[in-house]
């Protein structure tokens, strides 16, 4: 396995054991790593698509897609932790990623009003629901924190 | 990617960012699509699908055309 796959796997395994994304320090020392190795992997890794760094400061992560390293309006309740994810795709992309079910805290992105999902036994449940996609495929990544 | 519970909340939400209505989602394709992406992203063999993949992935649950196309280039400088 080489050097950036054992990183993103021990970002992977923390985030699902804590629900919480390490930092680069907590990976390199999991790893038994240099710092500045890991932070190359990390943005290489950034370059893949496969993580994005906490903006102005490359040794946080943003997100670990689906989950997000930071508290967002998509709350996402699975194998009893409280995890974060990025957008609504994301919401669902965490009891796909920890084959668990789990119940999505999130809210209308117009009224607030609360909206409650829960996945059981590998599929969603019928919710009177409905996402969005504001921004198309190309542009995805032209500003992912957005998207 | 944001969730709605009704098309008048989409609407509400368009008009209030002034952007246009783009392609709902239900919650089966949804789901489809997370576990196309995600389902083994705690896994060695774990990797983001290319361009051609994901337009397969989005075609096999309906969402055909350039919006869902990432190298489509009319959507690449404009709105």
């Amino acid at each position: 396995m080489d050097f950036d796959t054992s990183v993103k796997l021990k970002i992977y395994e923390t985030i699902a054991e804590t629900a919480q994304a390490p930092a680069a320090p907590e990976v390199a020392q999991a790893l038994g790593a240099p710092l500045s190795d890991v932070l190359a992997a990390f943005n290489r890794l950034h370059q893949k698509r496969l993580l994005v760094p906490e903006p102005g400061d490359p040794a946080r992560i943003r997100m670990a897609s689906p989950f997000s390293g930071v508290e967002t309006p998509f709350r996402v309740l699975a194998l009893g932790k409280s995890y974060y994810a990025n957008c609504a795709w994301d919401a669902f992309g965490v009891p796909a990623a920890l084959h668990a079910d789990a119940v999505i805290e999130a809210s209308d992105g117009f009224s607030g009003e609360p909206i409650r999902l829960e996945v059981k036994d590998g599929a969603p449940l019928p919710q009177e629901c409905i996402s969005h996609f504001a921004v198309p495929a190309a542009r995805w990544w032209e500003d992912i924190l957005y998207t | 990617m944001l969730l709605f519970r009704s098309e008048e909340t989409v609407d509400s939400w368009c008009r209030a960012n002034g952007v246009p209505r783009r392609p709902l989602i239900d919650l089966d394709q949804l789901w489809y699509m997370a576990v196309t992406w995600y389902g083994n992203r705690l896994t060695v063999e774990s990797r983001r699908p290319g361009p051609d993949e994901m337009v397969q992935i989005f075609a096999a649950i309906g969402l055909e055309g350039p919006f869902w196309d990432p190298q489509a280039d009319q959507w690449r400088s404009s709105t």
